[in-house]
């Protein structure tokens, strides 16, 4: 009896343990990043262009909206594709053609972001002779791809197979099924892999480096070279000067605060619908 | 007057041989189960009834079921199961969808239909399910927040929003407790004045209960066939009355 006690208590203190060592990283990096970027971070940062070095102020707005740009024109390109990958996976995937594709989308997540970039830079930049955020978008859809594919396929497969019967029952066919009950059903589920895998990708600097290559011009235009926020927080705390260091610095803390409020707003709207 | 005619139906899983030769007729506005042991095919039996069974992989159906004149085998799938309903063993209310929406999803992707229409055809099943009065004021909430009785009630009620003449119910009440379980056997009483109603169950008195007709299966074998009181006092067949008295089974 007490045995049994002491041994809960035990396995009760090594779980909070590791619950508490897990938090204490993620703590620590926060309030770091936050210490150091909140005293940089003014409203010039957020709606002004870089300054030339020597000058003080400036900021970062081009390269806020082209991390905005790049991941919605990446999620843009592999969201719907992978909700349907997922969705043939779970579904309708049998035979060597659909293990052959789980396997490959396997490996893609494993793929590092650096070799992603270089695909990226072969398969877009080569061919059109220039850096632009296509190929940018391109080389971040190909990292959102994989992940919204297997939670898209992960989530439909935990759906049972009564309610599929269900549908069918009611003398809906199968794409009516598949679109109405699995689909719309689960689109909570879905989008959480989705918020994950832009997430993801917004903190993406290597696949960046010479596709969207940077900018320290706002640009628009799908075919000019982009900044992004991870790229020119790489350029600016590599560089010798301290001015951009600490613009480094706040420039990170807006980088945590638009995937943190990414996260937190869906997760909000969802609550709402549900 | 027989709404529907099975003959000669034979069903496998693979190689498995799970239904043999059975040949039934089913009278309008009856209530007729299905009873036998755990694996005698009563449920693969009922699955044939609106082809649901041939969705297995491996599994396949020979035979006839002839409804209103025409064999359902030689017919579109899609629209035979909009003439036959059926209601599954565990309540699948579909996810992420309102109460209403879960009545009317049959409906709506069938035809369009005015809103006015549409909730006419919700109140009516509802009511018919007897569900109304307890959801009337939350029709938006979510069908997955009701009680187990409550959302095998929600799908009786979604299965007859297409007005089919048959409805079949693959033990609706094993996952339910005692008194969910009357409500439901009370309402199937009102519901054969429209609709005939073909149950599967394991509960022997449930049969006894509510069917006016029981067929008795055994190993995908059709032993007896014939009114629940005949069968249930008087059965005609030696493993019927040893299966009755609980000598097996």
């Amino acid at each position: 009896m007490i045995l049994r006690k002491l041994k809960n208590y035990l396995f009760l203190c090594l779980m909070t343990l590791s619950g508490v060592a897990v938090l204490i990283p993620l703590i620590l990096i926060i309030t770091y990043v936050i210490k150091m970027g909140a005293s940089s971070l003014n409203w010039q940062f957020l709606t002004h262009l870089p300054k030339p070095v020597g000058e003080s102020g400036g900021g970062m707005f081009h390269a806020i909206l082209g991390t905005l740009y790049l991941v919605s024109l990446g999620g843009f390109m592999a969201i719907p594709l992978g909700v349907v990958l997922g969705t043939y996976l779970s579904e309708l995937g049998k035979g060597w053609m659909a293990t052959f594709l789980r396997h490959a989308i396997d490996l893609f997540t494993g793929i590092p972001s650096i070799v992603i970039g270089i695909f990226a830079y072969v398969l877009v930049v080569v061919p059109l002779k220039q850096f632009s955020a296509l190929s940018g978008g391109v080389a971040l859809g190909i990292i959102i791809l994989p992940v919204v594919t297997r939670t898209t396929e992960e989530i439909l497969k935990l759906v049972s197979n009564t309610t599929r019967e269900a549908g069918l029952a009611l003398g809906l066919n199968r794409t009516q099924v598949i679109w109405h009950i699995l689909i719309k059903g689960n689109r909570a589920g879905i989008f959480t892999g989705v918020v994950l895998a832009i997430s993801r990708a917004a903190g993406e600097t290597a696949p960046l480096l010479f596709t969207a290559f940077g900018n320290s011009y706002f640009s628009y235009g799908l075919m000019q070279p982009m900044a992004s926020l991870p790229a020119q927080i790489y350029t600016y705390a590599t560089s010798p000067f301290e001015e951009w260091q600490r613009q480094a610095w706040a420039g990170s803390f807006v980088l945590i605060l638009l995937v943190l409020g990414l996260n937190l707003s869906t997760r909000f709207f969802m609550r709402q619908k549900s | 007057m027989n709404i529907l005619q099975v003959k000669n139906l034979n069903a496998w899983f693979g190689d498995h041989h799970v239904i043999k030769n059975i040949s039934l007729d089913y009278m309008t506005n009856t209530i007729s189960a299905i009873i036998g042991p755990s694996g005698c095919g009563k449920s693969t039996f009922i699955r044939c009834l609106n082809r649901i069974h041939e969705e297995v992989p491996s599994a396949k159906a020979t035979g006839e079921v002839i409804m209103q004149g025409k064999n359902i085998y030689d017919a579109d799938v899609v629209s035979i199961r909009k003439n036959i309903g059926m209601v599954f063993q565990k309540p699948t209310p579909f996810p992420a969808m309102s109460i209403l929406d879960n009545v009317l999803i049959g409906v709506r992707l069938q035809e369009k239909l005015k809103k006015a229409r549409l909730m006419d055809i919700a109140e009516n099943c509802l009511q018919k399910a007897a569900l109304w009065d307890e959801v009337k004021d939350k029709l938006n909430k979510p069908g997955t927040s009701l009680s187990g009785g409550q959302q095998q009630r929600l799908c009786i009620a979604r299965s007859l929003a297409l007005n089919p003449p048959i409805l079949l119910m693959d033990e609706p009440t094993s996952a339910l407790d005692p008194i969910a379980t009357a409500k439901i056997e009370e309402l199937m009483d009102n519901l054969k004045k429209e609709f005939t109603v073909i149950i599967v169950t394991h509960n022997m008195q449930q049969a006894a209960r509510i069917a006016d007709f029981t067929s008795f299966f055994v190993l995908g074998d059709l032993i007896e066939h014939g009114p629940s009181t005949e069968i249930f006092t008087n059965p005609k067949n030696k493993k019927t009355e040893d299966y009755i008295m609980g000598k097996f089974g």
